[in-house]
């Protein structure tokens, strides 16, 4: 009896394990609204363009990432990563060198090019604030790291990433062209000074939930969760002054079995179409410098990279260099 | 019986006696199950903690050095005893009530029992974040009433930590201690009333000791659970009341350190391993149905 | 007088209260849930500016929700079939079995059930990925069964040291062969363990998320999985529509349960 039972378990385990079949590919981003527009915007013209079916997996994890490539069971083979990670983990080996024979490469913002990475999309940290839930809202960095001025809980984003500890020493005064190296100690002396105020958020829809339920009623955003919220009725005002841009990048772990058709599938994913649409989307800008000329004038006003003026651009290269460091004492410190 | 020569009988009682010291056997699936999918990648995980980055205790070293993890340590500690001390405040007195009540009343707190045990424990979580967030029912009730002005903070703090993992851990002491005390022989507690004992005397001398093997083996169990907790202080607690498992989590999946993570393992697992050891000595295997 | 509810006085009711309270307390989450679930405001905002179906709309034009539920329960079947097999047998070992380091061994098989499972699953991930099992079936039952076996066998060894061995060991005087008499005898009085050790079995497999938020692959996810990523990524009520579906589900086990034990009793 219980042999029959084993086999006819291991039976049906067969036929269920060989669901994802060799020619999918997949692609690994942070979920939520994002990924949607990712998956209508990339995958689904890649899709009916190749007939290489793509299948959405996430949220992007670089744990899980590096313990697949560690052992040579990848499965993961374009994935959505922050640049400074992208950076790190291309001179740590852990990356496919992209095949820029596929990748048009002349097209793409070169700030974030690297041989192992392209831009995914682009995006800024923006003080976001709900109107309703409060009289006036934080314009600047500093109004935001002002809990006498402006009481109450703020939000910010959870992990060590850029974004944070730049928003912290541009609140302290520091001036944007003298942020890096970044002076650690000032900026967590800065953090400490709102640290009971802060609800971190650890995805883009909680923070669009922390923000629409007035839990915080104002922090720091994606620009892009910002317009997203927007469309759903709340009325958010958002400050772009002084926004500090990053990007996410697409990368090919090592020991993946879909090489061919993950380098066919970033080129699609940063053609100028492809890019623009994503863009339209999402609220985040293209990296694809022909993309701005195909879309819509009033919307590209609204993307991150029409509010240079005020600018910051977090260094990919200072991040990726210190990464982990900063990883450590940021964690140390949150639990502290 | 009568139908069977003396032969046959000999057989039969030879053919129990075989049966019986082949019965390591029997063990043997479960045990390669443990030993190859348990044991085998959980010391694998053990030893990555002192090979990576390089051999050595350097992990060790780095972690039992720094403020912020021995403060981590102890904030698990700390949150485990006070969930277990609640736990046992509230459970004691609903498991005396349900031992006691009219078994129709009982049957009621008892379907609602199981059915918070059996519902998704991340539905359960996922249904506290939104009760108890500043602008969630709970404050607004609160302030409705006119019982408060300002909204309590109640979650990303040690609050909802431990009314979350409450929440959880109730049943499992709720219902061996229901075990327990429905064995209690009611006419020991007459005796004590006819010597002249009071009411208070009768619970703290007489009740109260004869519950405690079933209290300190519950609490232990409670204790233990919560070491190891971590979707629970992951999605109610803040930053600072961060605990051990959730650090270990870090560790492999955001920091994408293996040896450190398998260090902070270890640590749990020694402390876990040693306290369950407890729970053998004082009480054997027999009374861990609680959980 | 402290064992007879009638003759507590007073403190009958200070013991009905706070049993009350504990009863409202552990109710709440469950009937607020399935209030949310009906609420219109895609951002948890409680009491809603309207009530709506739409996310139970949502959740069943997902053919993802459905397929984890599918899973999850594929899964925690097979789950529970080992281990009452492999729990059972091991349970006569321990039982019945006269061997030295019998009750280390016994304690062994219970640890799982203290260990974090957090631990177990970053080993096992690594073991996985290393072995080729990680995102199978086979690499989820393996792991569920390993946290359910000590339930499976923590309930049959009760009920089988509660058991008589001694009308087993007659109905072999009597002629029956041990495995008959094991079949026909010991099984069906100590079907009650193995009620439990079934039920106990699916129900960590079916609500274990820990385990199973390593193990997933993008086409390999269970419910809690699915309810873990859409938490964590889009918070949307659609998770509130899953959860009361799944309580009515539980309330229905529930009965079914209550309802088979009835029927064992008789």
């Amino acid at each position: 009896m219980t042999k029959t039972f084993i086999i006819a378990a291991i039976t049906a385990t067969l036929g269920l394990s060989t669901a994802a079949t060799a020619a999918d590919l997949v692609f690994t981003s942070w979920g939520g609204t994002t990924q949607d527009a990712q998956k209508a915007a990339w995958a689904d013209p890649f899709t009916s363009e190749t007939g290489i079916n793509v299948v959405q997996d996430g949220p992007t994890d670089y744990g899980k990432l590096k313990a697949m490539v560690e052992a040579g069971s990848v499965t993961w083979d374009v994935v959505d990563v922050e640049g400074d990670y992208a950076v790190q983990a291309g001179k740590a080996g852990m990356l496919e060198k992209l095949d820029f024979s596929v990748i048009d490469k002349s097209k793409l913002d070169p700030r974030f090019l690297t041989d192992y990475s392209v831009g995914s999309f682009y995006y800024s940290f923006v003080i976001g604030c709900n109107k309703d839930a409060v009289s006036a809202c934080p314009k600047t960095w500093a109004d935001l790291f002002d809990s006498t001025k402006f009481p109450g809980k703020r939000t910010f984003y959870k992990w060590s990433a850029p974004g944070v500890i730049e928003a912290a020493l541009l609140a302290d005064g520091v001036a944007p062209d003298k942020l890096y190296p970044l002076d650690l100690d000032r900026a967590f002396k800065k953090l400490d000074s709102i640290k009971a105020d802060i609800i971190w958020w650890t995805g883009g829809a909680q923070s669009q939930q922390l923000l629409a339920s007035a839990e915080a009623p104002f922090g720091s955003f994606w620009n892009g969760r910002l317009t997203a919220l927007a469309e759903t009725g709340v009325t958010v005002e958002t400050s772009w002054d002084q926004n500090i841009t990053a990007a996410d990048a697409l990368v090919v772990p090592k020991g993946t079995k879909n090489k061919e058709a993950a380098m066919k599938f970033i080129a699609a994913a940063t053609s100028a179409d492809a890019q623009a649409n994503m863009a339209v989307s999402t609220g985040y800008a293209p990296i694809n410098l022909d993309s701005s000329a195909i879309m819509d004038e009033k919307l590209r006003m609204s993307l991150p990279d029409m509010q240079s003026a005020s600018q910051v651009n977090a260094d990919m290269d200072y991040w990726a260099a210190n990464r982990d460091a900063i990883g450590e004492r940021w964690y140390a410190w949150q639990a502290k | 019986m009568a139908l069977l020569t003396e032969q046959d009988n000999i057989t039969a009682v030879g053919k129990i006696r075989t049966v019986r010291s082949r019965n390591f056997a029997l063990t043997v699936p479960a045990l390669l199950l443990l030993v190859v999918f348990f044991i085998l990648p959980v010391v694998a995980l053990l030893l990555r903690s002192v090979m990576e980055p390089e051999l050595g205790l350097d992990n060790y070293r780095a972690l039992l050095g720094s403020t912020t993890y021995l403060k981590i340590f102890l904030n698990t500690f700390s949150v485990s005893a006070l969930v277990t001390v609640v736990t046992l405040a509230i459970g004691f007195p609903v498991a005396w009530a349900l031992a006691i009540m009219p078994s129709r009343w009982a049957s009621i707190v008892f379907a609602i029992l199981l059915l918070s045990m059996w519902t998704n424990l991340l539905t359960r979580t996922y249904a506290w974040m939104v009760l108890l967030q500043r602008t969630g029912v709970i404050n607004k009730t609160l302030m409705g009433l006119g019982l408060i002005s300002e909204p309590l903070p109640l979650v990303n703090n040690l609050v909802g930590v431990t009314i979350g993992m409450t929440y959880i851990m109730l049943p499992f002491i709720i219902l061996p201690l229901y075990g327990v005390i429905r064995k209690i022989d009611p006419a020991i507690l007459q005796a004590a009333a006819l010597c002249g004992a009071t009411r208070w005397q009768a619970l703290t001398r007489i009740l109260i000791p004869l519950a405690t093997p079933g209290m300190v083996s519950g609490a232990l169990m409670v204790f233990v659970m919560s070491l190891g907790y971590f979707v629970t202080p992951a999605l109610l607690g803040g930053t600072a009341n961060m605990m051990l498992a959730e650090l270990i989590a870090q560790f492999v999946q955001s920091l994408v350190n293996w040896g450190m993570g398998g260090a902070a393992a270890l640590v749990l697992l020694v402390v876990t391993l040693t306290l369950y050891a407890v729970q053998l000595r004082l009480f054997g295997t027999a009374r861990m149905e609680g959980r | 007088m402290l064992l007879n509810f009638d003759r507590l006085g007073g403190w009958k009711w200070i013991l009905i209260g706070i049993t009350g309270l504990t009863a409202a307390f552990l109710i709440l989450p469950i009937v607020f849930i399935a209030a949310l679930s009906f609420g219109s405001s895609q951002w948890l905002i409680f009491p809603p500016p309207a009530w709506t179906l739409k996310w139970y709309e949502a959740f069943f034009a997902d053919p993802r929700w459905l397929e984890a539920a599918g899973t999850s329960f594929s899964i925690a079947a097979m789950v529970t079939v080992l281990s009452v097999l492999i729990g059972l047998v091991a349970s006569f070992g321990l039982v019945r079995g006269r061997f030295i380091g019998k009750e280390g061994l016994r304690a062994l098989f219970l640890t799982p059930m203290i260990l974090p499972v957090v631990v177990l699953a970053v080993a096992l991930y690594a073991f996985f990925l290393r072995i080729g099992l990680n995102g199978t079936v086979t690499g989820f039952v393996i792991a569920h069964l390993v946290v359910a076996l000590p339930f499976s066998i923590l309930s049959i060894t009760n009920a089988l040291e509660g058991f008589d061995k001694s009308i087993e060991d007659a109905a072999v005087l009597c002629g029956a062969s041990p495995l008959e008499a094991k079949l026909r005898i010991t099984l069906p009085s100590i079907s009650h363990g193995l009620f439990s050790a079934a039920v106990f079995s699916f129900l960590t497999s079916w609500d274990e998320v820990v385990l199973a938020i390593f193990m997933a692959s993008p086409t390999l996810q269970t419910l809690p999985v699915k309810i873990w990523s859409t938490l964590r990524q889009d918070l949307t009520p659609v998770i509130a529509a899953a959860s009361t579906l799944l309580i009515v589900v539980t309330i229905a086990l529930m009965l079914l349960v209550a309802l088979l034990r009835k029927g064992l009793k008789s």
